[in-house]
């Protein structure tokens, strides 16, 4: 029977009988470690702790798994849940541990959809303002009479009688109107007409 | 998504309504004035069928340096199909100038009796001008080559084209004092 323990030194400290009472030591020791797996199965790990503590922590981990017991939160349980039910309609599968609850992924999206709906409706508005009709005066009565180069009109005084031996000299005689009417039709553009 | 989707339809079915309007007027936004022009206003229509009749002729005279005149004679009869606005006087005369040197080919070609069709069909609606004593000027060329063709065949034919040639020589000259004479008094 052992006199002195030491339960800091699991592996090769020396090991109480069965019906040994236990110290007040052990019993506080036994007293931290329950509350370290409660809290551990609670999901509120310490972030430190010893060497020895995190090895009994993963072994009672491996025998709660192993009995079959294990319960997931319900925020996990959830999640899985919707997982598997996006899956089944088709969409994309995540990873168990990244599964974005549904309400959740909706409010991602919806400043997206806020700003989508901004977006066509400023489009709607821009071509519904390119569209608009425009104010158009038309003045049915020209201020005054077009002046003579600016009309179309025989083409007699510019060019005079054709002798025969120029007969033949229609392109140039062409030349000479298609000349004479841009001028006018400039002069008339500049002026403002249409 | 929803809302996204109703969104997008109402810009493009107002995008599909304005459609109408932008064809009835032009531009959006502004407000502009137009003055009409009185329908013998020079327009752009006509410079160009002016233009399009003037690189007809260039073309022409191309194929007639190269000796080719099936071509030129294809050339010159483009500018007899073109859409000049209606009532333009100077369609008349681009297109009759046109008819002298298409029927002036066509007697180069010894085709007669085609280059007395185009005369005629020139000479037939339009009002006197120039163009149309020129055209006179041509129809008696075509009465004097028909008269040469004759001359060893049928010396009576061949004399009535020679005269026939001469009333048009007249007609031709005619109608320029006439117009000469309108164009010193409007002096």
């Amino acid at each position: 029977m052992a006199t002195k323990r030491d339960d800091d030194d699991i592996l090769t400290g020396s090991i109480p009988a069965p019906e040994d009472e236990a110290t007040p030591a052990e019993r506080a020791h036994a007293k931290t470690f329950a509350d370290l797996v409660d809290k551990t199965l609670a999901g509120r790990t310490p972030p430190a702790m010893s060497a020895d503590d995190r090895a009994l922590l993963e072994v009672a981990t491996v025998i709660r798994a192993a009995a079959g017991n294990a319960e997931l939160g319900a925020a996990k349980r959830s999640s899985l849940v919707e997982g598997a039910l996006r899956q089944a309609i088709g969409g994309k599968a995540q990873p168990s541990g990244d599964v974005t609850p549904i309400a959740k992924a909706r409010a991602k999206r919806a400043p997206w959809i806020v700003a989508g709906s901004s977006l066509a409706v400023a489009a709607a508005a821009v071509v519904l303002w390119l569209g608009a009709p425009r104010k158009v005066h038309v003045i049915d009565h020209a201020p005054a009479a077009l002046q003579d180069n600016w009309k179309s009109r025989p083409a007699d005084p510019l060019i005079g009688p054709i002798s025969r031996d120029h007969a033949g000299d229609a392109s140039a005689r062409l030349d000479t109107i298609f000349a004479d009417r841009l001028d006018g039709y400039r002069e008339l553009r500049m002026r403002g007409g249409h | 998504m929803k809302l996204l989707t109703f969104t997008v339809f109402a810009a493009l079915v107002a995008c599909g309504s304005c459609t109408d309007k932008t064809e009835k007027t032009e531009g959006a936004g502004s407000s502009v004035t137009h003055v009409t022009e009185p329908s013998d206003a020079i327009d752009q229509k006509l410079m160009v069928a002016l233009s399009q009749a003037k690189n007809f002729h260039h073309k022409a005279k191309v194929y007639m340096s190269d000796g080719d005149t099936a071509a030129a004679i294809a050339s010159v009869r483009e500018i007899l199909s073109l859409r000049f606005p209606p009532n333009a006087p100077e369609a008349e005369d681009v297109r009759n100038d046109a008819r002298a040197l298409l029927a002036r080919l066509l007697v180069g070609q010894g085709q007669l009796d085609e280059a007395m069709n185009v005369v005629k069909e020139g000479l037939g609606s339009s009002r006197e001008s120039f163009f149309t004593a020129n055209l006179y000027t041509v129809k008696g060329e075509i009465h004097e080559a028909r008269a040469q063709q004759l001359d060893a065949t049928d010396k009576t034919k061949a004399t009535e084209e020679r005269h026939a040639a001469i009333e048009s020589f007249d007609a031709s000259n005619k109608i320029d004092k006439k117009l000469q004479d309108q164009l010193l008094e409007q002096k």
